[in-house]
């Protein structure tokens, strides 16, 4: 692995940009997430920066089971990030479909629609388990480069 | 021909003046989160963002106007950087200096706004639309401000060559504190330059995405994100050579010191200001900057007319 490999890898793990899209949670996930992102965890201190924009993010981070309604948009927004992205999958809805699996108008987990990295269960998802779940995710990129 | 190509390309021109910018982001990024109580980024944050933005595949939208979109960016670096090399920086002689240089070094510093919106329009993004269209409304009212601000101490100086203001000032010691009044100006409309806080209108991410920026990704991105470091360090340095003309007469590396200290200074009074403040409306920042930024601009330069009548005859 040349120089310039490892210094963009290094790049990428210490500079993870986040978009938080709710696919359809009851919104106590999403309350979770922003908390996460509050002066109180100080999320920037791992570099991670919450952006407006598909096109600047790096790793999505959804929320709740896909309902019919949202694939398109999901599938639509997951085409629009640049590579190499990553998906996170917050709260057992996101994991499993949970409470909602086997509505008339929801199609299970994530993991149904677009490829998922990261699995962080929980009803909600608490902030601690949230940034162990991103710390534990840039971890195993480490380590799969260092094999390489 | 060597020795001004290692002048434009190294040392103080493109090399320098990138890593100089991004330890400025870091120093107002930390600087930012400490007054919020936080812990804030590691010091090599901001490098290790612009390394992956440039590692990063960059998506050009179909409707886009491809050769527009791709020059934008590079534009607005190119200008910024140009204008760094007029700027007198621990000296008095600059590098490449001619009547009138601080009109141009204000004018290149206007390019990377029009590039903005220029790249932002053929976009095509609704987003990036409105983001363009504000940062075009917003340059009116910021452009005139600063314009006044920095002239009024050319005009004191009684030139338009900065070479000759740092000679003016350094031969009349304490006739910077006059220009007291046209600094505070100039650093507000610097904020609306640098589109930051409480002038961050064209990028306001909770209303349009992220403004002009929206559909840029990549290396593009990366460039216009480096722009805008440049150009916080670019603008600093021009006030500190502007307001502070002082201390340009010592060793190089004395020098040096202090004007590295004046930019740290300035970019602490940026960050300071947008901790403080939150953002305006665009009709709210255009009268702010029209109704009481241009008449302290007036009444700075009547005060410096008035001294160079009176205390200079
Ligand atoms: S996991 Fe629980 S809190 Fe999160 S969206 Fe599902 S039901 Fe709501």
């Amino acid at each position: 692995m040349g120089v310039v490999t490892k210094a963009v890898n290094w790049a990428r793990i210490k500079s993870p940009w986040i978009l938080h899209f709710n696919t359809g949670a009851c919104n106590a996930c999403d309350i979770e997430i922003i908390a996460t992102l509050t002066p109180r965890y100080d999320l920037e201190r791992f570099g991670v920066q919450l952006k407006g924009t598909p096109r600047h993010a790096d790793v999505l981070v959804c929320s709740g089971p896909v309902t019919r309604q949202i694939k398109d948009r999901l599938v639509r927004i997951y085409e629009q990030m640049p590579e190499p992205k990553f998906v996170v999958a917050v709260g057992t809805c996101a994991c499993s479909g949970g409470v909602f699996q086997d509505c008339y108008n929801v199609m299970s987990g994530i993991n149904a629609v677009i490829p998922v990295s990261l699995f962080i269960p929980g009803c909600p998802a608490s902030p601690k388990a949230i940034i162990d779940g991103v710390v534990k995710l840039l971890q195993s990129l480490e380590e799969s480069e260092a094999k390489k | 021909m060597f020795k001004d190509l290692f002048q434009i390309l190294i040392f103080p021109g493109l090399t320098f003046l990138v890593i100089f910018s991004l330890f400025a982001e870091y120093f107002d990024r930390k600087l930012y989160a400490r007054l919020q109580n936080r812990v804030g980024p590691p010091w090599f944050q901001p490098f290790a963002d612009i390394l992956k933005l440039l590692a990063k595949e960059e998506l050009i939208p179909c409707e886009a106007n491809p050769r527009m979109f791709k020059l934008a960016p590079l534009f607005a670096f190119t200008a910024a950087i140009t204008a760094f090399l007029y700027i007198p920086l621990w000296q008095i002689k600059t590098l490449f200096s001619f009547n009138g240089d601080v009109l141009v070094v204000l004018y290149l510093l206007t390019i990377p706004t029009l590039s903005f919106f220029i790249g932002g329009w053929y976009s095509t993004s609704l987003f990036a639309r409105i983001g363009s269209v504000r940062s075009m409304t917003q340059l009116f009212a910021y452009e005139v401000p600063l314009f006044m601000g920095i002239l009024s101490s050319a005009l004191l100086a009684n030139t338009w060559n900065l070479k000759e203001i740092a000679l003016f000032y350094s031969a009349h010691p304490w006739f910077w504190l006059f220009n007291l009044p046209g600094f505070c100006i100039a650093l507000i409309a610097l904020l609306g330059k640098l589109e930051k806080v409480p002038f961050d209108i064209p990028e306001a991410e909770t209303e349009i995405v992220a403004g002009s920026f929206t559909e840029y990704s990549g290396k593009l991105f990366a460039f216009l994100k480096l722009t805008l470091d440049i150009e916080m360090v670019v603008g600093a340095a021009l006030l500190a050579a502007v307001f502070f003309p002082f201390g340009l007469q010592m060793n190089p590396f004395a020098g040096f010191v202090l004007f590295l200290l004046k930019i740290i200074f300035i970019v602490f009074l940026l960050s300071l200001l947008r901790t403080v403040m939150a953002r305006l409306r665009i009709d709210q920042m255009i009268d702010f900057c029209w109704k009481y930024l241009v008449p302290l601009a007036f009444v700075q330069i009547l005060l410096n007319l008035a001294v160079k009548g009176v205390i200079l005859k």
